[in-house]
């Protein structure tokens, strides 16, 4: 006798779409770029800074980007039902955040260290969104002078000559800078998932 | 519940360069885009969005004498992964031009009148069935800047968080029967027929309450569906 499989419907994605140019300013909420804390109580780790730049291919820097980043908590949790440590997960740390560029091209986060996920090297995971991105464009953010990097999966993925592009550089203690450059000479590594 | 998220089909998502849309050669990656092993870090996301950002009404047609210009809809969304089953509880942020086409948006100072009345932009939340209602006026068409008469047809932005960082979307929604909409660059940009006709709503019989506004349903499909417990 046959096996019958039961069969499952399965849905098409939506298309994606260019978030344009009118982006309500109001959606980028007032300190919404700051993850250290939750409803006024402290998260918990050590508050680092994340900023950096965003160019097009001619090197003109980018206003009004949107910039979203997700990650883990100090102990390397995600505040997700997917984590099978999500009760552990710091109630004082939401872990996503949004920030906009300025005429500048630049964005900034205040957020904290995150610990090492489970198999993973610590990282920010990191999106953008513009007028002229037909897609989300999707990257990560590895710390510089972690020996984890060089086992961390993703990391990998990226051939070896482009992988320090998604290496921020600590310009101060605590101070990372990231910048983006979405076409050309130091073309930022996009993932496609 | 682990949540599964597998590559797209091409042909059902937009071309990164498009021709006659001027900005895209200058701002999408040269470089081929790379694979990577999914991870927890992909297949978790933010879940809570309220809790960091503030809602905003879904009626921006105005509200007693003050009513916004233009033919008065409803609009009823349903978001749901690709089980087809209700994504609740997400955040959906809406945005879209007046009845003449402009935008709240200090970007937006060109050609249509600004209406005092019209709100612009909704923030919501979904039910547990995977809906929300929108009572809003239907977006003029308005032209872009480029060289060659380009215009937008009518279309309302979203932005849609979903389960996991994997699944976040930004799309739009066009209507039904608009003459604009088979050279608008954008929708166009998909190259698959079904696909794009995915993306227009759904004119429905009015419900009568209240009377006077077109009815449009519209679906969104968000990706991600829940693994399959392994076989033996
Ligand atoms: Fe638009």
């Amino acid at each position: 006798m046959k096996k019958r499989k039961a069969v499952r419907r399965r849905l098409i994605p939506s298309g994606e779409a260019t978030i344009g140019p009118f982006f309500p300013p109001r959606y980028v909420d007032a300190g919404a770029n700051d993850l250290s804390q939750l409803e006024d109580r402290k998260a918990d780790g050590e508050v680092i800074e994340i900023a950096g730049t965003v160019r097009q291919e001619d090197g003109t820097p980018l206003d009004n980007l949107v910039v979203e980043i997700w990650q883990a908590d100090a102990n390397g949790i995600y505040r997700h039902v997917a984590d099978p440590r999500h009760r552990e997960a710091d109630t004082k740390f939401f872990g996503w955040g949004r920030a906009a560029t300025d005429k500048e091209g630049r964005y900034a986060f205040r957020t904290i260290r995150p610990g090492a996920p489970e198999g993973r090297a610590r990282h920010v995971n990191v999106m953008l969104m513009f007028s002229g991105l037909m897609r989300i464009l999707k990257t990560t953010m590895f710390f510089p002078g972690e020996q984890a990097n060089e086992a961390d999966p993703v990391y990998r993925a990226v051939p070896k000559a482009r992988r320090k592009l998604l290496v921020a550089r600590e310009e101060a203690l605590g101070r990372y800078r990231f910048d983006l450059k979405l076409r050309g000479a130091h073309e930022t590594p996009f993932f496609d998932d | 519940m682990a949540y599964v998220i597998v590559p797209r089909h091409e042909r059902t998502q937009p071309l990164r360069i498009v021709p006659g849309y001027p900005q895209t050669p200058w701002r999408n990656p040269k470089q081929p885009l790379i694979r990577r092993p999914p991870t927890l870090s992909e297949l978790t996301g933010p879940s809570e969005v309220a809790k960091r950002v503030k809602l905003l009404g879904g009626d921006i047609a105005g509200h007693g004498e003050a009513q916004a210009i233009g033919q008065l809809m409803h609009l009823k969304l349903r978001v749901v992964d690709e089980d087809g089953t209700p994504v609740g509880g997400t955040v959906v942020e809406i945005w879209q031009a007046n009845g003449a086409g402009r935008y709240i948006h200090p970007n937006d100072d060109e050609h249509a009148p600004v209406d005092r009345n019209f709100y612009g932009a909704a923030r919501l939340l979904t039910d547990e069935r995977g809906l929300l209602e929108l009572r809003t006026v239907k977006p003029g068409a308005y032209p872009v800047p480029t060289k060659d008469g380009w215009w937008r047809p009518p279309h309302i932005h979203f932005s849609i968080f979903g389960k996991v960082w994997l699944s976040r979307l930004v799309t739009q929604m066009y209507f039904p029967g608009e003459p604009l909409n088979g050279q608008d660059r954008i929708l166009n940009a998909v190259p698959d027929t079904a696909a794009r006709a995915r993306l227009v709503a759904r004119l429905v019989p009015p419900t009568g309450d209240p009377a006077n506004a077109l009815v449009f349903e519209h679906q969104i499909v968000l990706r991600g569906r829940k693994a399959t417990p392994s076989q033996p």
